[in-house]
């Protein structure tokens, strides 16, 4: 790597180790998560990077050189559907194939009883041994080719297994080939490691769905609550192994459906096993999290304000990020706050004002990294991401 | 048993008080087009208490599900005779998005106002959404859109619109977490939804 790449690499890593830190680095830091907007900046479909995650690392390199980021997601088109056809998966929809070249892949969450990979009266088998139901009675239910263990063996089963981990294998030794490059030739950090989910999340997203779960929170109330406590420790296992060896860039969690509870609701299923995963990876591994708060968790900064200084970087998608950073500013860092329909819509000036804003008040004393609110799309005009980058190279210096 | 039971048992989400007192009900001989009033009055109450944030999506669903179970048990009389509609709506996710939580939010709730919903599902092509409006003659059009991507499939959609000549027969209303007042100019739509009682509201008033 050329010396000065080195010396800009280090100087970035600082920058996001500090705000991270909620301390104050020498510049509040570009840390924009990017999908589809890095696509179609680089000139590539939809298609194709979800094919080849060599274009999609290669795309998200080229936004960090022309934009000068600072720190981002080595690829947020996180589904490759090479994965998706080698175990099969029923759940993806991939363009190119079910969909249009030009539409991002798109997920199904099960919609009713009769699609759900979970069953109303399995409860008991995922609390029992969540490993051996996900492997017995999940795989084959989402995999076209995966059968059980109480089915005859067929070739489509072991190469669905062969296959799957093949390629779960070379896509891991890609994104760490593409995290080098990305700090060789860009000098940009590659900014989270593992993902974690709350287990609420998991069962809603993966396992029932919502509307199910909707219905189970009712039905079936302590064994919602058991599921979650079961899933606990795999999730935490799951974030500690996939974390930065060396401690330097945190993990992330991705907050779905918090929101959607009442209050009762959300401190009996959702908050207590999330709380305890992120006390956890802190505590004892020294490991921080993304609180990527999608939509608005602003009623819950209660609860968030118990979690230990500097634990997570709180990330504030439509709730009011100043009002975030008036209660939990001094204990936490937070991120984001540049609304997408600004980048989409609004004009580079209007952006450099929110950005400003942003940096000035949230970001007076630190411990503030710029970004969007959700994840940027293709929506995002090139220019108003240009303007976001200008706004913090000018007003972000302490 | 009083009147008003079946509605504060669903009202309070209680699944097998509701059937076991409509069970009750039908066969004391209590005319199935009462108990459907009650049951109805529950769910847009349940409505009202959702905009003053006294429940939540999963109270809706849920509720959602024990009127089905109701209905069912009121017989097929009651759903062909139903009350006259007060209006066609269409309502779709937009073209590349599956989001439909919201959107099926959206639909519930107008449907127990008493509008007939045209629901086309997730991932609409604007053409489909152009379809249903010629078909059903609805004097309003609802979209949903969760991913800014999308939102130039609402432009597009709603250029179809102009392209079909039917622009000025419905109203276009917006609505889902990343949509705002600007992305409803930019789009050349009608009204932004903040929520799905916004967008009740926003029908009512477009049919009164
Ligand atoms: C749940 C969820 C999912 C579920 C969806 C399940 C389902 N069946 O709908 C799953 C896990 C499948 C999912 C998938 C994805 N998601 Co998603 N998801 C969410 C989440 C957390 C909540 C959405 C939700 O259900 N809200 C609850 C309902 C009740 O609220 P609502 O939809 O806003 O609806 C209310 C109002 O807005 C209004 N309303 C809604 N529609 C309409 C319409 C009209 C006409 C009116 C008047 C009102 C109205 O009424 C409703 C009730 O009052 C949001 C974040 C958020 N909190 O908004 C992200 C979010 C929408 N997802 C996002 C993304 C990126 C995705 C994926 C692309 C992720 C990925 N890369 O894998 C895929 C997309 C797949 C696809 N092609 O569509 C991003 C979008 C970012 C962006 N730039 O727009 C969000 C914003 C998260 C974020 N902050 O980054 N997601």
């Amino acid at each position: 790597m050329p010396e000065n790449m080195e010396k800009v690499y280090q100087e970035r890593l600082e920058r996001y180790k500090t705000a991270n830190r909620n301390e104050k680095p020498d510049r509040v830091p570009l840390r924009p998560f990017a999908a589809e907007f890095t696509s179609k900046y680089a000139g590539y479909t939809a298609q194709e990077v979800t094919h080849e995650y060599e274009k999609a690392f290669e795309a998200v390199r080229r936004c960090a050189k022309d934009f000068q980021w600072d720190a981002t997601v080595v690829n947020m088109i996180y589904v490759w559907s090479g994965l998706v056809d080698h175990f099969g998966q029923k759940y993806y929809k991939v363009p190119g194939i079910e969909l249009d070249p030009n539409v991002g892949f798109q997920y199904f969450e099960p919609a009713d009883e009769q699609g759900a990979f979970m069953k109303e009266d399995e409860y008991d088998a995922l609390i029992e041994s969540p490993t051996e139901f996900l492997a017995n009675v999940w795989m084959p239910r989402i995999s076209k080719y995966v059968v059980g263990p109480q089915d005859s063996n067929t070739y489509r089963n072991n190469m669905a297994w062969l296959k799957g981990g093949l390629s779960l294998m070379a896509y891991g030794g890609a994104v760490g080939a593409a995290n080098e490059k990305l700090k060789t030739e860009c000098g940009t950090v590659s900014c989270v490691s593992g993902p974690i989910k709350a287990p609420f999340d998991i069962l809603a997203d993966k396992l029932r769905g919502f509307r199910q779960v909707s219905m189970d929170v009712y039905r079936q109330p302590d064994k919602v609550q058991k599921a979650c406590e079961a899933l606990m420790p795999y999730l935490y296992m799951n974030a500690k192994v996939a974390a930065d060896p060396t401690k330097q860039v945190p993990v992330s969690v991705w907050l779905h459906r918090g929101t959607m509870f009442s209050k009762d609701m959300y401190e009996r299923f959702f908050w207590p096993t999330l709380k305890e995963i992120i006390i956890k990876l802190w505590e004892e591994d020294d490991i921080q999290t993304i609180w990527y708060a999608e939509g608005n968790w602003d009623k819950w900064l209660q609860y968030t304000k118990e979690l230990p200084e500097k634990s997570i970087i709180y990330h504030s998608d439509k709730g009011d990020i100043f009002e975030v950073h008036k209660q939990v500013g001094d204990k936490f860092a937070i991120s984001g706050g540049v609304p997408n329909d600004l980048l989409a819509f609004g004009t580079p000036e209007e952006v450099k004002e929110v950005c400003k804003k942003l940096i000035q008040t949230v970001g007076k004393d630190g411990g503030y990294l710029m970004d969007a609110q959700a994840i940027i799309q293709s929506d995002a005009k090139a220019e108003n991401m240009k303007a976001m980058t200008e706004a913090t190279l000018e007003y972000g210096e302490y | 048993m009083s009147n008003n039971d079946i509605y504060e048992a669903l009202v309070n989400l209680e699944e097998k008080k509701v059937k076991q007192l409509v069970s009750q009900s039908l066969e004391k001989g209590m005319a199935p087009e009462e108990i459907m009033e009650q049951l109805q009055k529950a769910l847009i109450e349940i409505g009202d208490r959702f905009e003053r944030e006294e429940c939540y999506v999963p109270d809706l669903i849920y509720s959602g599900a024990i009127m089905k179970d109701a209905v069912e048990l009121l017989g097929p009389k009651i759903k062909e005779k139903g009350a006259e509609a007060k209006g066609k709506v269409v309502v779709g996710t937009v073209y590349g998005d599956i989001h439909d939580i919201g959107k099926d939010l959206v639909v519930m709730l107008l449907q127990n106002a008493g509008f007939d919903v045209v629901d086309l599902g997730v991932d609409v092509k604007p053409e489909k959404f152009v379809e249903a409006i010629k078909e059903s003659g609805a004097k309003v059009v609802g979209m949903s859109c969760l991913l800014t991507i999308s939102f130039d499939a609402i432009s597009k959609t709603v250029k179809a619109i102009e392209d079909a000549g039917i622009r000025d027969q419905v109203s276009i209303m917006i609505g889902g977490a990343p949509v705002t007042e600007l992305v409803k100019d930019k789009t050349g739509c009608d009204y932004y939804g903040k929520d799905a009682i916004h967008g009740l509201r926003f029908v009512s008033e477009a049919y009164s």
